[in-house]
């Protein structure tokens, strides 16, 4: 139903001067990021805080392929080569960090893994250009319905990708992982192999929405593309709707997305002021996301109000049902 | 020794970076404190520093007293302060978990941020004072007068939290809690009257830092967040949960970032102290002189 009505959407609007339009390509590059921060911290709980490192990656990677020659404007390839590029990385990086690290000395070895980069492209002379960042070809615009579309693209992948991950023996493999590692290697899961995967995959999906923006704003500078927003706004999201589900990044993504936007628009100079005490209201409130508030038992007449029984069911507890079913 | 032209200049920019470290250290202390008794990273580090920076800036020049009678002025208050925010904020949260908490942490950090930006506008502030740019000269170097004051009183503020940590009774509670938290309480600790201690002291830390950066260096409301990785890295360097560690893994950060940008360049100081930072991390997550095991879930 959702999927047709942005299916058609764009079709229905002057795609060019749609604030709408705009608005939910910004909001689908959300959910994409906010998915891949959730296969890696909330279903594998390895608290990432160098996502941005990959979003970067992502971004020059496009930018450097179409200066050079090698893909040109919207090429598949070019994305893809962001999307391998980062997931290198992050297997590359990602290996003496899973293994070695745990809990916060992983998240604080990813943030120091984001910034170095940052500074590496800031003094990458010719190659990143330094603090000018890579100016592409603006005159290669085409249209937003292309970025419109490609965005909706990354995150039907991410989606369809995420659901069949956790719905599979990785999924198990990392919720165990998340719940008691030393308990998931004894019991004969290679958990660093596991580890590795999920952010390999996470770090895929970033970069490719890194590489759509870099489309999209036609200038790759290491402020913009290692800037932190880009890991702070998805942890957000993913923490307002429900971490380690499957529809609550996708529900704080539009809900974050829509009150950034309505803030920006009626009152600019108290935007960040306002998000932020907002972020601070939902901590006290709702510590748990909102998705645990509509599967929470409490509130069964709320999703019946909204027909939605059963809908918002946590993968855990539907994976716990098929397996009980698949042993009698 | 390589392009130094003299001996002099290396130890010169040497002191320099102690200078600087000593500040990264008592900011570490108060982040490594607060990571023991709650375990989180409480990124608002450097903002509150920054707000304790800025309401000195205030006092100072709408009454012209002696910035430094603002390290007495902070102290309690950033206790309070301290107390405040743990009992209405993170007591509540403290409950649901580790992610909200760190959530909150963030969120009052932008809230910090802009307001500060709204208060006191945007621009780059620093307090001056008639003898801010004097210095003695200890044979062929010189020492600023500000900044060396200003490294004696983080060592003295270093060696109060020591004691405080080693002698009393409340102390050895935070370190008790800090090291297990079931059994601190099965031992009849108050978790939760410890880490409202801990928090308010960390603050007050932060505080302290927080003067210390006012009267030596300029800074902007958007300067916190910086600080705040510095501090972490001066806490990875010296190993979580050590107090001489915290003091001297900001030297070490200091002294790196210091002589890095001599040698290199100064835009490299960053990545050489990241860099460092995630060497430390992966072969001695104890931290340069720690003992404790870092492998805890």
């Amino acid at each position: 139903m959702l999927l047709l009505f942005f299916l058609v959407y764009p079709l229905l609007v002057n795609v060019e001067t749609s604030y709408m339009v705009y608005f939910f390509y910004t909001t689908f590059i959300y959910v994409a990021l906010s998915q891949g921060w959730n296969l890696v911290a909330g279903y594998a709980g390895q608290v990432s805080l160098g996502q941005h490192a990959f979003f970067g990656i992502g971004c020059y990677v496009t930018a450097i392929t179409w200066r050079a020659g090698w893909a040109g404007y919207f090429d598949p390839l070019g994305m893809f080569m962001s999307g391998m590029g980062a997931a290198l990385v992050a297997v590359v990086i990602g290996w003496p960090l899973l293994a070695k690290l745990r809990g916060d000395y992983f998240s604080l070895g990813t943030l120091g893994l984001g910034e170095i980069l940052r500074v590496i492209a800031l003094r990458g002379g010719r190659f990143t250009e330094g603090a000018e960042g890579i100016g592409l070809p603006s005159s290669a615009y085409l249209s937003m319905s292309y970025y419109y579309y490609i965005a909706l693209l990354i995150v039907i992948i991410t989606l369809v990708s995420l659901w069949f991950l956790t719905h599979s023996n990785i999924g198990l493999a990392l919720i165990a992982i998340r719940e008691d590692e030393t308990a998931a290697a004894a019991n004969g899961i290679n958990t660093l192999k596991y580890k590795i995967l999920a952010f390999a995959v996470g770090a895929f999906i970033t970069a490719l929405c890194g590489s759509l923006d870099a489309y999209y704003t036609f200038h790759v500078h290491a402020g913009g593309a290692f800037n932190l927003n880009w890991i702070i706004i998805p942890i957000l999201m993913t923490i307002l709707g429900g971490v380690g589900t499957f529809w609550g990044p996708i529900l704080g993504a539009f809900i974050l997305a829509t009150i950034f936007e309505m803030t920006n628009i009626w009152m600019p100079e108290l935007h960040p002021i306002f998000s932020a005490a907002f972020i601070v209201l939902v901590t006290l409130f709702l510590p748990d996301g909102l998705i645990s508030y509509l599967t929470g038992y409490k509130h069964q007449i709320l999703q019946r109000l909204f027909f939605l029984n059963g809908y918002f069911k946590r993968g855990k507890e539907r994976r716990g049902f098929k397996n009980m079913r698949s042993q009698n | 020794m390589a392009g130094f032209s003299s001996f002099s200049l290396f130890l010169q920019v040497f002191i320099n970076g102690i200078f600087l470290g000593c500040m990264y250290g008592v900011a570490a202390l108060g982040l490594s404190l607060i990571f023991g008794s709650m375990q989180i990273i409480f990124l608002a580090q450097g903002a509150v520093m920054i707000l304790a920076a800025y309401c000195i800036y205030w006092i100072v020049t709408l009454t012209s007293i002696d910035p430094f009678f603002g390290f007495l002025l902070i102290i309690p208050v950033f206790l309070g302060f301290g107390w405040v925010i743990y009992k209405g904020l993170f007591q509540r949260v403290a409950k649901a978990g580790k992610n909200p908490s760190l959530l909150l942490a963030f969120g009052l950090m932008v809230l910090f941020e802009h307001l500060m930006s709204l208060i006191w506008t945007p621009n780059t502030r620093s307090v001056a004072t008639n003898y801010s740019t004097s210095a003695f000269g200890l044979w062929d170097i010189n020492i600023s007068v500000t900044r060396f004051i200003v490294s004696i009183v983080a060592l003295i503020t270093t060696g109060i939290v020591f004691l405080f940590l080693k002698r009393t009774m409340v102390g050895k509670a935070v370190r008790g809690v800090s090291e297990d938290m079931q059994a601190a309480a099965l031992l009849g600790i108050s978790p939760n009257w410890i880490s409202s201690v801990t928090f308010a002291i960390g603050i007050a830390l932060a505080g302290i830092a927080g003067v210390a950066t006012c009267i030596t260096y300029a800074f902007d409301p958007y300067f916190g967040f910086l600080f705040s990785l510095k501090a972490l890295i001066a806490v990875a360097f010296g190993g979580l949960g050590s107090v001489a560690g915290a003091l001297l893994g900001g030297i070490t950060l200091g002294v790196l970032e210091s002589l890095s940008s001599y040698i290199i360049s100064a835009g490299w100081a960053d990545a050489v102290a990241y860099a460092a930072f995630l060497l430390i991390l992966v072969f001695r997550p104890e931290g340069l002189i720690g003992r404790r095991s870092a492998q805890r879930a």
